[in-house]
């Protein structure tokens, strides 16, 4: 048996299915229009999401920071109040002692 | 019209009209050279969807390196040392079990000759061979190279490749005498 040559006969070259340069020549395309204007629109899309949480996180901060200062506020004037009320009963009792030492 | 049945007859014409950009003319050097780089593929793999995507995959890194490609028969040298790496680090990176020819598709090889049986039964050990020794009988047979060629595309020793060739066949002969 003539193996050499029956290998040449096996191993002859095949041609591949038929559009192997058009397969080819579309793998080399840059990405169609289309999906870029997808892309572009996704990247709007993410801008606006993140615009929208931003803006949400900073209203929420600025909301918080105004209750602490009027809870600030609040109590800053109890503590006036309080300050004046005992400043009173203070001068109540300094104006019995000296009626009873007169 | 006469400048483009020259071109189109025209090897390095061809070549160097692909490397100014020109798309119908890299299309020509596919259709020239795609059955060579298929079936180098196609007996490695003994598959014709693997050999197609791996066909794929040389004409496109051909397309980025037209620029270095200094003649059409550097093309060729290229294309089958390029087809003969992609296709052992393939195997390397995704250790394929070989898929026997009538299992992978039934469109094998067509064959002029009458001994089809024997051809497909050969095609089917040859698939069978580890990978050195598949591409360089590949090489060998199909593209009909001396192992002088093989070796510069395989960028291994001369004697690794008639080392190869021999236990190659060696082997053939024994499994066929085992059928």
């Amino acid at each position: 048996m003539h193996l050499e040559r029956n290998l040449e006969r096996a191993l002859h070259r095949a041609d591949p299915a038929p559009g192997l340069a058009d397969r080819v020549l579309k793998r080399l395309e840059p990405a169609p229009p289309r999906q870029v204007r997808a892309r572009r629109w996704q990247a709007v899309a993410a801008a606006l999401v993140l615009v929208v949480l931003g803006g949400g996180w900073v209203a929420r901060h600025e909301m918080e920071r105004r209750a602490g200062e009027r809870a600030r506020d609040q109590a800053l004037l109890a503590l006036r109040i309080a300050g004046a009320k005992v400043r009173f009963a203070q001068e109540q009792v300094r104006g019995i002692g000296s009626h009873t030492n007169g | 019209m006469t400048a483009i049945i020259e071109a189109a007859g025209d090897p390095d014409e061809t070549l160097r009209s692909a490397q100014r950009g020109d798309h119908d003319a890299f299309s020509r050097l596919i259709d020239e050279h795609e059955a060579m780089v298929f079936s180098i593929a196609l007996h490695f793999f003994g598959d014709r969807d693997r050999a197609d995507e791996i066909a794929q995959d040389v004409f496109v890194r051909l397309y980025r390196s037209l620029a270095a490609i200094e003649s059409s028969s550097h093309l060729v040298f290229w294309l089958r040392q390029v087809t003969s790496r992609r296709c052992i680090d393939e195997k390397r990176r995704f250790r394929l079990r070989a898929v026997p020819l009538d299992e992978a598709d039934a469109r094998a090889v067509e064959s002029p000759e009458p001994d089809l049986l024997l051809e497909r039964r050969l095609r089917e050990l040859v698939v069978e061979l580890p990978d050195a020794q598949r591409i360089a009988i590949t090489l060998r047979y199909q593209e009909d190279l001396d192992p002088a060629e093989i070796c510069r595309i395989l960028g291994i020793p001369l004697r690794t490749v008639k080392s190869h060739l021999y236990r190659a066949l060696q082997a053939l002969r024994k499994k066929l005498g085992d059928c």
